[in-house]
């Protein structure tokens, strides 16, 4: 193992950051745009509100994120009506694709985990609002959804630190951003070890910061609402796939 | 496109293969792993925190290029010539490795909620440590852990398609092949999809009946 | 013989009524979990009566007064609140569920009629303050500097002004129940609702909610009050009503009520809650 190389290569390979962070937040607020309204249909007693954003979760989440890309990058551009239309312009291009691959996997995962916060919310809560007169659009903002976020955010942090950890795809389509730089650090030096730890390290930084984030984020909103006995930790976790 | 019916059969048994063996090698893994986790020694406890905390925070896809091409370096070296490490071989020791980290917290997690009274009344009818654990806290613990290890066990499968990034020949694989070769890009990955979205709900069907066999009464 | 068939309400007669203060509910019927719940309840409710409804549980006074602001929609019957007429669609026989048919029409209703829950239901993650201005903010419009010095002028009502910022959580359970009374009564309600307000609580508690609300029964208020203080609403109430299997079977003012009732079920249920 060979120190000056790991360090310099940890520098080296910062210059990732960015676009891993871009990939990140970008889809990581698409994601959250996109789940909101579909948590609240999924969570809807209406079968025809409910089942189409099943069927899109159930797909997401039951198929590997890396097929999802390819059928993006490589599988639209099959379609001639895709190829010609205006939209060919951002879906040729990889960190489009990747943004795209990313949201949509994101919001199914981010969707599931608010349906569960949602459908967990009190009745009470409701109806103490329905009693002063709020209209339905202002008790799912006002009430049901801010309940249900503070109630689901340690699922949450763990849904932003694996799409951290799954942007590191993004160099399969020939992104530069963290691990598509040490893959081609490596094929230039072929020296693996010090140039993947390296990446691990950075990773690693990455998710402690976003986890003690969460961890002070979820003191503070439970500083305040929610009787909790113990504050619960944000733990590294897969993001759950369940029914 | 019907030649390729055979070859996806055969990536369909390779992504199967490499999911059940380091399924069951990162299970053994992360059961030593919980225990250590749990035991009364400082340092075991510590160092297998250290293991499970890097690999949850480190992307599945670094661990598999590094041990891939670490491999190959260290084999390469051993041999004095340039030996490339099997991609399945490197799959299952990734792929164990992560499993077992992620299975750790699971395992630990369903032992730290069973109640300590169930510990105490197994001491006190004298039966040895290693009984307790045998007798009392793992059928428990596997009870509890199933719901966690059904979804761990679901990642696992979506999981092994990074594999193919390094050459094992998996569906995902003979997708890549086929879209390629035939310049029909979206046809094979969606293949590939419905083949992965069969196993994944394969996964979630054994682990419901599992749930229900084992459902403890009024729980 | 059923007491309830004696009743009538010649102040009205039959058929629509004039714009007339106060609620009228018309042979309110409700099944629930298969349970005949309420099996034509008629009720009255004039301004500035304070009412209580006493019965065992089950008895189906809780859901009768849910039915008046429609949290739970009667299957068939007819409700006015202020001369106006509830728009529901009644539960057809094949077990279609009863609908609002105007949900604007329920929110104006609703926002003029304040309730108090059993269980407080104060939104965990907002102040005391913010849970009695929302409904003000969002359903009257008002600015928010406004609404906070309306909210803190009911917080003080209630006795509260000190815990303004808290979050509910913090607060005990009878300073809980005042924050949500200071919440109904910031819409400024022509009538308030009460659903047994003080079963949820510690004994020791109770006192300083009913204490509040009969400081606002002395203000005239309208008041509808579901509860199990006999005491209470034999000193407060203008009048009384029991409710028995779904129906009311006695109701008369409160001395008449407590100390000459005429339902032996009414005797019983006196004799065993004394």
């Amino acid at each position: 193992m060979d120190i000056m190389l790991l360090l310099t290569s940890t520098v080296t390979l910062t210059g990732g950051i960015p676009l891993t962070l871009l990939l990140t937040f970008a889809s990581l607020l698409a994601g959250f745009v996109l789940a909101v309204p579909l948590a609240f249909m999924r969570a809807s007693p209406r079968k025809w509100l409910s089942l189409p954003v099943l069927a899109y979760t159930y797909v997401f989440r039951g198929t590997p994120l890396l097929v999802q890309l390819f059928i993006i990058y490589y599988g639209l551009g099959q379609v001639g009506a895709i190829r010609s239309s205006v939209l060919w312009v951002l879906l040729r291009d990889p960190f489009w694709c990747c943004l795209l691959a990313f949201s949509l996997n994101g919001a199914a995962y981010t969707t599931e985990i608010f349906r569960g916060g949602i459908q967990a919310v009190a009745t009470g809560m409701i109806e103490a609002a329905q009693a002063v007169g709020m209209s339905p659009l202002q008790i799912k903002r006002r009430i049901i959804f801010p309940i249900a976020f503070r109630s689901v955010l340690p699922s949450y942090a763990n849904e932003v630190i694996s799409l951290v950890k799954a942007t590191s795809l993004a160099s399969t389509v020939t992104l530069l951003e963290i691990t598509g730089l040490s893959r081609k650090l490596v094929s230039e030096t072929f020296a693996p070890y010090e140039i993947f730890i390296a990446a691990g390290v950075l990773y690693l930084g990455l998710t402690f910061l976003l986890t003690g984030f969460f961890n002070v984020l979820e003191a503070r909103l439970n500083a305040a609402p929610q009787a909790r006995t113990h504050p619960r930790r944000v733990i590294l976790r897969q993001v759950p796939h369940e029914q | 496109m019907d030649g390729f019916v055979v070859q996806f059969v055969n990536g369909l048994k390779t992504t199967v293969l490499l999911a059940l063996v380091s399924g069951a090698l990162g299970m053994a893994l992360g059961l030593l792993a919980a225990a250590g986790r749990l035991s009364r020694w400082r340092a075991v406890s510590a160092a297998v925190g250290f293991y499970t905390t890097i690999i949850r925070g480190v992307p599945e896809l670094i661990i598999i290029l590094l041990i891939y091409f670490g491999g190959t370096v260290a084999i390469s070296a051993f041999f004095g010539r340039y030996v490339e490490v099997n991609a399945f071989l490197a799959g299952v020791v990734s792929l164990t490795v992560v499993f077992g980290a992620y299975t750790a917290e699971i395992f630990r997690g369903a032992v730290l909620s069973i109640p300590a009274g169930q510990i105490e009344a197994a001491r006190s009818l004298g039966l040895h440590p290693w009984q307790t654990w045998l007798l009392v806290i793992l059928p428990q613990m596997l009870r509890i852990a199933l719901p966690a290890l059904a979804n761990q066990w679901i990642s696992l499968v979506k999981e092994t398609s990074l594999i193919s990034i390094v050459g094992l020949t998996d569906i995902m694989r003979v997708a890549a092949i086929g879209a390629g070769s035939l310049r029909a890009p979206l046809t094979f990955y969606l293949a590939a999809s419905a083949l992965y979205l069969a196993l994944t709900s394969l996964a979630l069907v054994i682990f419901n009946l599992l749930e229900r066999r084992f459902a403890v009464p009024g729980r | 013989m059923r007491a309830a068939k004696a009743l009538s309400y010649p102040a009205f007669g039959v058929g629509e009524p004039a714009a007339e203060p106060g609620i009228r509910a018309e042979r309110i019927e409700k099944r629930l979990g298969g349970n005949d719940v309420l099996r034509g309840v008629e009720l009255i409710v004039r301004p500035g009566e304070i009412l209580s409804i006493l019965g065992s549980s089950g008895s189906g006074k809780s859901t009768l007064l849910r039915c008046l602001n429609l949290l739970t929609i009667p299957d068939r019957g007819d409700i006015w609140v202020h001369g106006e007429k509830l728009a529901i669609r009644a539960a057809s026989q094949h077990g279609g569920p009863a609908g609002i048919l105007d949900h604007r029409q329920v929110r104006r209703v609703r926002a003029s009629m304040g309730m108090v829950f059993q269980n407080f239901n104060l939104w965990p993650h907002k102040t005391a303050l913010e849970n009695v201005t929302e409904g003000p903010v969002l359903v009257k419009g008002i600015r928010r500097g406004a609404a906070a010095e309306l909210g803190r002028h009911y917080l003080a009502k209630v006795g509260l002004s000190d815990k303004a910022d808290a979050y509910p959580r913090h607060l005990s359970g009878g300073q809980q129940q005042r924050v949500a009374i200071a919440r109904a009564l910031a819409m400024e309600p022509q009538v308030l609702l009460f659903d047994e307000p003080t079963s949820a609580l510690d004994p020791e508690l109770v006192g300083e909610v009913l204490r509040v609300m009969a400081a606002l029964a002395g203000e005239g208020r309208t008041m509808v009050i579901v509860t199990h203080e006999l005491a209470f609403a034999r000193e407060v109430s203008t009048r009384a009503a029991f409710m028995h299997g779904g129906l009311i079977e006695e109701e008369s003012p409160p001395q008449e009520f407590f100390s000459s009732p005429v339902s032996g079920r009414l005797r019983g249920f006196l004799a065993s809650h004394r």
